[in-house]
């Protein structure tokens, strides 16, 4: 084999200079795909982006990689065993989701809640609430490289499973709320884990904030980046902490309450010019409202102690074991509940306002064991769908704080 | 509706120094708080009554029969289609007994809706929680290894009913 040589010829400051050597590629964009396994990505999101030196241009997202057809299951499932399916869309508010297929069902039956499962229900929503911003914001800030935020949040969170761990017997996809109230009653222990939680947690956020809100490398990596105008935020139908940060006020807490929210004192953020700092400024403040709304919950479950926390009706709600043990009917009832619960024939929308925005379940039933049709509105989508228009023509490295910010959860986004 | 405020950065923030020292003195703070990650194998989580693990039978007194009657009413009632029984006739009082009682455990999400629907007292969620063996079909566990003596799982029993008790205040009519 002949050794071919090369002669080294030190090129002219002339050649040097001329566009072929400064763009090897001709101008010709290069395609970067991040994700999806990325750990920036928060999921598994695929992002295809070209590339053009560091500006992004035609960012694409890819979704659909832990699809796992919640909707169709339903729809084979049936009404009540689709909850622990609920618990995995969202899965870092397992909760909140559990609540919202709940209130549609409800609606579907028209069922009333009673008002302590309401109390309960506000109580673990904003629970559920905190614990999702913290999950936003520990990994949002170790994506832009502030590591002890991470750990403080997620030692916070801890706590917060800790007491859902009491409550529900999981600490993760708890599953615990029943079509008409939810499963146990809040004790007193646990009354008393939430109240030691929630009076200790606000001084964590203002720790935080005072490391971040203040911080240069934060400031300058989220501000006036990632800015979603109103028009586009209404345009591209986001909703909760991202429509907020964009300056719209609108919470369905506040605008379509349910689950009695009409009567707790709290406030809604809005930011002013919609990029990653207001989003976040957002999140934090409703980390905070929910902490007083939590508290008033808890004021009021003292109220309301030894009420009923489940609804009474035969039709959809489980009946006391030890009637089913000593009466024939109530036995016949457990058959019927278990293997053939039965929804009234009609349509049921019920949105809730979840950490990410508008969760709602849109259910149609023939009357028969089993939806029809059952829709699931995951914000995380809306969220996801926004990418392009946000991050067309920015610097590659802001793509991590965009996706932060957003906060979407894929588990939920791809259902 | 609260309008945020956006914070402007002083000359000192924007030096960025101090903000080194904070995070710096954060760290060291938080050397001496005490230790919150858990050794896990060594150091379970603590469990107790309300810890929902594996579903297991329950014998009746007589420590030998379970005390499932193989109505398939959990079965019915499982999400995860982990449940499968057989029934056959048999000489004893309750006329029904399972043959074949299995629950999958690598399908089981360990909801509990076995034990809310069970009208026998016959299943219960265990504190049981870790799952590891060699082979999938280990992990289907039968009648032998889900049979419990009633006292091991009377803890939960007695949970189970204490919620039961607090479901209902006794005024209400059914
Ligand atoms: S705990 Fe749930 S998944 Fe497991 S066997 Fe019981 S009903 Fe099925
Ligand atoms: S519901 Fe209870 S009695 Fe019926 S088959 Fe299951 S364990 Fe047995």
């Amino acid at each position: 084999m002949t050794t071919q040589l090369f002669e080294y010829a030190p090129s002219s400051p002339d050649s040097l200079a001329s566009t072929e050597r400064d763009d090897p590629v001709h101008g010709e964009l290069m395609k970067l795909n991040m994700g999806p396994q990325h750990p920036a990505t928060h999921g598994v999101l695929q992002l295809k982006i070209d590339l053009d030196g560091e500006t992004m241009h035609n960012i694409d997202p890819v979704v659909g990689f832990l699809h796992r057809g919640k909707e169709k299951t339903c729809e084979s499932l049936g009404w009540a065993k689709f909850f622990p399916h609920t618990d995995r869309l969202d899965y870092v508010q397992p909760l909140m989701n559990n609540i919202g297929y709940a209130l549609t069902l409800e609606q579907l039956a028209q069922l009333e809640v009673p008002e302590r499962g309401q109390i309960i229900r506000v109580l673990l929503m904003e629970i559920s609430r905190i614990a999702a911003h913290l999950i936003y914001l520990g990994t949002t800030a170790i994506d832009l490289g502030a590591v002890s935020i991470f750990f403080g949040t997620f030692k916070e969170r801890e706590r917060i499973y800790s007491i859902l761990d009491a409550y529900t017997g999981h600490r993760m996809n708890n599953s615990y709320v029943r079509i008409g109230g939810v499963f146990a009653d809040v004790d007193d222990q646990v009354e008393g884990m939430m109240r030691e939680f929630l009076n200790s947690i606000p001084a964590s956020i203002d720790g935080w904030e005072g490391m971040l809100t203040g911080n240069r490398i934060w400031y300058d990596r989220n501000r006036n980046v990632g800015t979603i105008t109103k028009e586009q935020a209404l345009a591209w139908a986001l909703t909760g902490p991202n429509l907020r940060g964009a300056g719209v006020a609108l919470d369905l807490r506040k605008s379509q309450p349910y689950s009695g929210y009409e009567d707790y004192d709290f406030d809604i953020p809005v930011g002013t010019v919609g990029d990653c700092y207001d989003r976040y400024l957002v999140r934090i403040e409703e980390m905070r409202q929910s902490v007083l709304i939590a508290l008033q919950a808890l004021e009021r479950l003292r109220t309301t102690r030894g009420g009923e926390f489940l609804a009474e009706d035969r039709r959809y709600v489980l009946p006391p074991k030890d009637k089913v043990h000593s009466s024939m009917e109530e036995l016949i009832f457990q058959f019927k509940i278990v293997t053939d619960l039965r929804l009234p024939r009609g349509e049921a929308y019920h949105p809730i306002e979840s950490s990410k925005g508008e969760l709602g379940f849109f259910c149609v039933s023939d009357g028969t064991s089993s939806p029809v049709r059952c829709h699931i509105r995951a914000p995380g989508l809306y969220n996801v769908q926004a990418i392009p228009a946000i991050a067309e023509g920015r610097l590659f490295s802001d793509m991590v704080a965009i996706i932060g910010s957003l906060d979407f959860v894929m588990g939920e986004v791809d259902r | 509706m609260v309008i945020i405020k956006r914070k402007e950065l002083s000359f000192i923030e924007k030096l960025y120094l101090p903000q080194i020292f904070q995070a710096l003195s954060h760290s060291f703070r938080a050397m001496f708080q005490p230790r919150i990650t858990r050794q896990y194998p060594e150091e379970p989580l603590p469990t107790n009554e309300v810890t929902r693990g594996q579903p297991r039978l329950t014998l009746l007194e007589d420590g030998e029969h379970l005390a499932c009657v193989s109505c398939g009413l959990c079965e019915a009632a499982c999400p995860a289609y982990a449940i499968t029984i057989d029934g056959h006739e048999t000489e004893r009082f309750i006329e029904r007994e399972p043959e074949r009682f299995e629950i999958d455990m690598l399908r089981c999400i360990l909801c509990g809706f076995c034990e809310e629907a069970c009208p026998k007292d016959a299943i219960f969620m265990s504190d049981e929680l870790e799952l590891a063996d060699f082979s999938r079909a280990a992990l289907v566990y039968d009648i032998d290894k889900l049979k419990r003596p009633r006292e091991e799982l009377q803890g939960r029993i007695d949970y189970f009913y204490q919620v039961n008790d607090r479901w209902r205040t006794p005024s209400s009519t059914s």
